[in-house]
């Protein structure tokens, strides 16, 4: 696809209202992720590049694959006219007002990555049939998970997943190769697109690299297209080489994978992500405390959950046994494994994203020490088969109100807190009367009853949100701070693992 | 899903997609005519039935964009030991939460005395009383003063939007609503209608930024003009009363007010029903708004006396002179060339600014009282509100938001470009005059962001007058504008006039102020001419 710089109208207009937005957002509240990313413009600009993954004057090391920090490197080269303090690693927390307009200023300009991604998507098709693609891009880009995440939390989430996007819309042109090699160029970004990427190594294995109709037992090697084959294989080798080659020169590499994959840490993120875990955490919390009521038992004296509680989660349980990494692996796994079946059987291009999208819900629902953030993964596919037909509505409403809604205690303090829930409110409500309008039709096959439970669900969280926003006003919950999160979680864990079997069902029975 | 929605459902599948609707004809018939970003946005809810969903979008978009104004400092942040216009808001929530009302027009006027009518100090009572429910220290008495909790000024922050969506927002949507029925425009013109005075950036950057109540009288006030274009006459002039008595400068919109209240009663014949049950009603909401605070005096008669000589004291300040800071009107104008604060005492100050006032505003009146028409009320109410600003006394740069809000509304009521391009420019030189408030206050991103992002999604840059000496000014002002702006950033001014910019600022918006006044009566006397 040529590069072409004029962007679509209606493209253009979202991008402008979006950015007089989001310069409202730079005095907002910012997370220790600003900092993160300000030391990593400090460590790749002052540092020689043999010492970025060993320097560790801050707590906050660079724990992204090389790119991300060749990344950081050239935002450093602008950096360095703005305010040269911010590139000193001694600088700790150093924040003056040149620094946050240029780290904000930074996202948004690295937006355009995810909007010319969603223009190509966009001119996949004819400009008589563009509605629905017009109206799927808009919701992406206007996802009130990148302005909590990225415009106020502080990441670079939407140009991460602009090139996740933009390898989408190549997967759809047909051209696997470009496809690849962007995904390649993803994860050498950030590694947690790896959740990811059992769905796009079978379908490239099953669509570029085999050849079914010659499949037979007598020989598999004419079922190769072995250039297909060589031309990918080199040219994600190339691509990985490109990232890690310096590090593997240098045998830095077990510094590396130690940095990128801390497994130090536990089975729930502090502030629990709504998966299963939270549900079994809930469990384990509900039970304990009811055996402790009941039974007059010493061994239910103790809260050991609350001594691991902290920076590292909840790692140990009270009552339910506890949970193996290797158990969350294989869990991860048999679903992601499930989820390809279906799509090696029979693979299209919509039955790619939806392998996409379950591997996404997999890793999220059942993975270790998994991130409220990437409820994100799971999201952005799923957008696209949004509007296929009507039935997918109800499962990409609880998912997209659960997802967002459980993002919401990332971002804390009160100046903030209208405008994560009135920006949320306003997309659900916007986007969803759009969607309602421009899903086709399909009689057949609707069970109603659970639209409607999924609706009382979805309602459900006005009085919830309101209450964990006013308990700690009321003295009878003092000493349980963290019931509201809980709460949260839970409920939102409830809403995204409905949202899965819905999909799930869609996928693989219809 | 009954058949009938099956097939509004199929319908829509064959609608114009977005990007398609800039040639359309469809997209030349709704509002101006012509294609604006606020117009490509609203094409999904162009269907009658998603209407409503436009509506309320519209609303939401613009109280996310007041939040995110409420992001920035306010006025007086970290500066004591006085601070600003927020930390004289909190104190009176202090005062009334604490004190008898009997003290509240009394106490420690020297720092920050209460010196709005009571219905400010009520609602200042109510928002004191219900936020020491949250945290009695923001409040406490004396030892809060200053005080500069985030969520402290998150609270204050949510009450101004809250009292807005109350009041100025449902006035808005009335108004809008009259106008549309009134005038048979599409209900798209309904959508951008609205966003065009609710994203109005002067209000959201005083109120929100800045931090004041105006929204309240402006929405109190919109509210009787509204009943009064729908012939609810009493129940309008209420609210005018209520207005007043939130904020005296509603007194800027009374003339007009009044002079159609009176025509009314007296053209096209004397209905004196209607003139008594107007004076009833007035009178009776002056004394239930009064009469808390003057029967609590104590005191007796004399103790009333003096609570009500105190209240009008507090609320008209004129011992505090002819102005204050650099304002864009007529006074401070001609103050440099004539140093009118040096020649003449006051007294005769105050009779000059009274006289000037007078003169301004009185074709007004006399146009209103004899035709007093619906379409003439409001370009009435505005061509007061001007005079007022441009002539009367302790005019304060805000108070440029009364004659900007009659103006604005007429977005709504006049869809012609010609018309729009002026308002428009009105609005962004009022913007302008602001500035160097707005500077000080350290609003300067938010004021960019809010002015660029009207301007640009109602497309007034497009918009030009057909006249040629319109097409001049406008132009001419705009660059006037432009080098301000880039001289304050780049050149230092020279020492012996530190005040430069300031000074090139007030006095390029009092001269379009002025010029727009002109206008304003031209639009005045055509619509009291035209055909009833």
């Amino acid at each position: 696809m040529a590069l072409k710089f004029s962007l679509l109208p209606a493209l253009r207009y979202s991008v402008i209202a979006s950015i007089c937005f989001k310069l409202l957002l730079y005095p907002a509240y910012k997370s220790t992720d600003f900092e993160v990313h300000r030391n990593w413009l400090a460590i790749t600009y002052s540092k020689p590049f043999n010492e970025w993954y060993y320097e560790e004057t801050s707590e906050w090391t660079l724990d992204y694959p090389p790119l991300f920090g060749y990344f950081e490197w050239f935002l450093s080269q602008f950096a360095k006219w703005v305010d040269l303090e911010m590139l000193a690693v001694e600088n700790l927390g150093y924040s003056s007002v040149a620094t946050v307009y240029f780290q904000r200023t930074s996202v948004i300009v690295s937006e355009f990555v995810l909007t010319y991604a969603l223009q190509a998507y966009i001119q996949l098709l004819p400009e008589n049939k563009r509605q629905p693609a017009y109206a799927i891009a808009m919701s992406i880009y206007f996802s009130p998970g990148f302005v909590i995440i990225d415009n106020i939390h502080f990441q670079y989430n939407a140009m991460l997943f602009g090139i996740l996007v933009w390898s989408l819309v190549a997967m759809k042109q047909q051209r696997f190769l470009r496809g690849a090699i962007l995904f390649a160029t993803l994860l050498c970004f950030k590694h947690i697109f790896v959740y990811l990427a059992p769905a796009y190594f079978a379908y490239l294995l099953r669509i570029y690299c085999l050849d079914v109709s010659h499949f037979n037992l007598n020989s598999l090697v004419r079922a190769i297209r072995w250039k297909n084959s060589i031309c990918l294989g080199s040219s994600v080798i190339f691509v990985a080489l490109v990232a890690f080659g310096p590090f593997i020169y240098l045998g830095q590499i077990p510094q590396l994978l130690k940095r990128l994959f801390p497994f130090s840490r536990g089975l729930c993120h502090a502030y629990w992500a709504p998966n299963i875990w939270a549900l079994y955490s809930a469990s384990d919390r509900a039970l304990f405390l009811l055996f402790r009521k009941v039974l007059d038992n010493p061994v239910y004296a103790e809260d050991s959950a609350s001594l691991t509680r902290g920076l590292v989660g909840i790692s140990s349980f009270n009552v339910l046994p506890d949970i193996e990494p290797r158990t969350t692996f294989l869990l991860t796994a048999f679903y992601q494994l499930i989820a390809l079946i279906p799509m090696i059987i029979n693979p299209s291009h919509d039955k790619f994203i939806s392998a996409l999208t379950l591997c996404g819900y997999a890793s999220f629902l059942f993975g270790w020490h998994v991130h409220e953030k990437a409820i994100l993964l799971v999201i952005v596919p799923f957008s696209f088969l949004t509007l296929k037909d009507r039935r997918y509505l109800t499962p990409f409403y609880l998912l997209t109100v659960s997802g967002y809604v459980s993002l919401f205690p990332l971002i804390f303090t009160s100046p903030e807190a209208p405008i994560k829930y009135l920006y949320t409110f306003t997309w659900i409500f916007a986007f969803y009367n759009v969607f309602d309008d421009l899903a086709p039709v399909r009689t057949t096959h609707r069970v109603f009853l659970l639209d409607r439970i999924a609706h009382v669900f979805l309602l459900g969280f006005i009085p919830l949100l309101i209450f964990v926003e006013l308990y700690s006003q009321f003295a009878m919950f003092a000493g349980f701070e963290f019931l509201g999160l809980m709460m949260i979680s839970t409920y939102c864990s409830l809403g995204i693992l409905s949202s899965f079997v819905g999909f799930s069902w869609l996928y693989l029975f219809t | 899903m009954s058949p009938a929605e099956v097939s509004a459902k199929a319908d829509t599948k064959v609608r114009p997609e977005i990007s398609s609707l800039k040639s359309s004809p469809e997209s030349q018939a709704i509002g101006t005519g012509y294609e604006t970003p606020l117009s490509v946005f609203l094409s999904p809810f162009k269907a009658a039935r998603t209407q409503w969903v436009a509506r309320r979008v519209i609303i939401m978009i613009s109280l996310l964009f007041r939040f995110g104004v409420g992001l920035g400092p306010y006025s007086g942040f970290n500066d004591p030991p006085m601070y600003g216009d927020f930390e004289a808001q909190r104190h009176w929530m202090e005062i009334t939460y604490h004190l008898p009302m009997s003290e509240w027009y009394w106490y420690d006027l020297q720092y920050w005395g209460l010196d709005y009518p009571p219905l400010t100090a009520y609602h200042s009572w109510l928002l004191g009383a219900l936020g020491s429910k949250f945290e009695p220290s923001w409040f406490e008495l004396v030892t809060s003063r200053g005080c500069e909790d985030i969520n402290l000024k998150s609270y204050l922050r949510s009450t101004v939007l809250i009292s807005e969506l109350l009041i100025y927002i449902p006035a808005v949507s009335m108004f809008v609503r009259w106008t549309v029925e009134n005038q048979k425009l599409s209900p798209l013109h309904h959508s951008i209608a609205s966003a065009a005075i609710l994203l109005q950036p002067a209000l959201i950057l005083i109120d929100h930024g800045h931090f004041q109540y105006n929204a309240v009288m402006l929405g109190l006030a919109l509210l009787a003009i509204t009943n009064i274009l729908n012939d609810r006459l009493v129940v309008g002039s209420v609210f005018f009363v209520l207005s007043l008595f939130f904020k005296q400068m509603a007194l800027y919109y009374a003339i007009p007010i009044f002079a159609y209240l009176l025509g009314g009663c007296i053209f096209p014949r004397l209905n004196l029903l209607r003139f008594i049950s107007l004076a009833l009603s007035v009178l009776v909401t002056f004394a239930l708004v009064l009469a808390p605070i003057i029967v609590t005096s104590g005191g007796g008669a004399t103790g009333a006396y003096d609570q009500g000589l105190q209240i009008m004291i507090r609320i008209f300040p004129f011992a505090r002179g002819l102005w204050e800071d650099k304002v864009a009107n007529f006074w401070c104008t001609l103050n440099i060339v004539v140093k009118v604060k040096q020649i003449y005492s006051a007294d005769t100050l105050q009779r000059f600014s009274l006289l000037a006032t007078l003169v301004s505003v009185l074709p007004a009146f006399f146009m209103l009282s004899v035709y007093p028409r619906r379409k003439a009320l409001i370009w009435g109410v505005s061509a007061t509100a001007w005079g007022f600003f441009l002539f009367s006394f302790q005019v304060h740069e805000k108070s440029i938001l009364l004659p900007l809000l009659p103006v604005t509304l007429q977005l709504a009521a006049e869809p012609g470009t010609n018309t729009q391009s002026y308002i428009y420019w009105i609005n962004n030189v009022a913007v302008f005059s602001l500035w160097p408030l707005l500077k000080r206050d350290g609003l300067v991103l938010q004021y960019f962001a809010v002015s660029f992002l009207y301007n640009w999604l109602m497309g007034s840059f497009t918009k030009l007058p057909d006249a040629l000496l319109g097409k001049f000014i406008i132009i001419l002002s705009y660059s006037g504008i432009a080098v301000l702006h880039i001289a304050e950033f780049f050149i230092e001014p020279p020492v012996q006039y530190p005040d430069l910019w300031v000074v090139g600022n007030s006095t390029l918006c009092f001269g379009c102020f002025a010029l727009f006044l002109l206008w304003n009566y031209a639009q005045l006397y055509r619509a009291c001419r035209a055909k009833a």
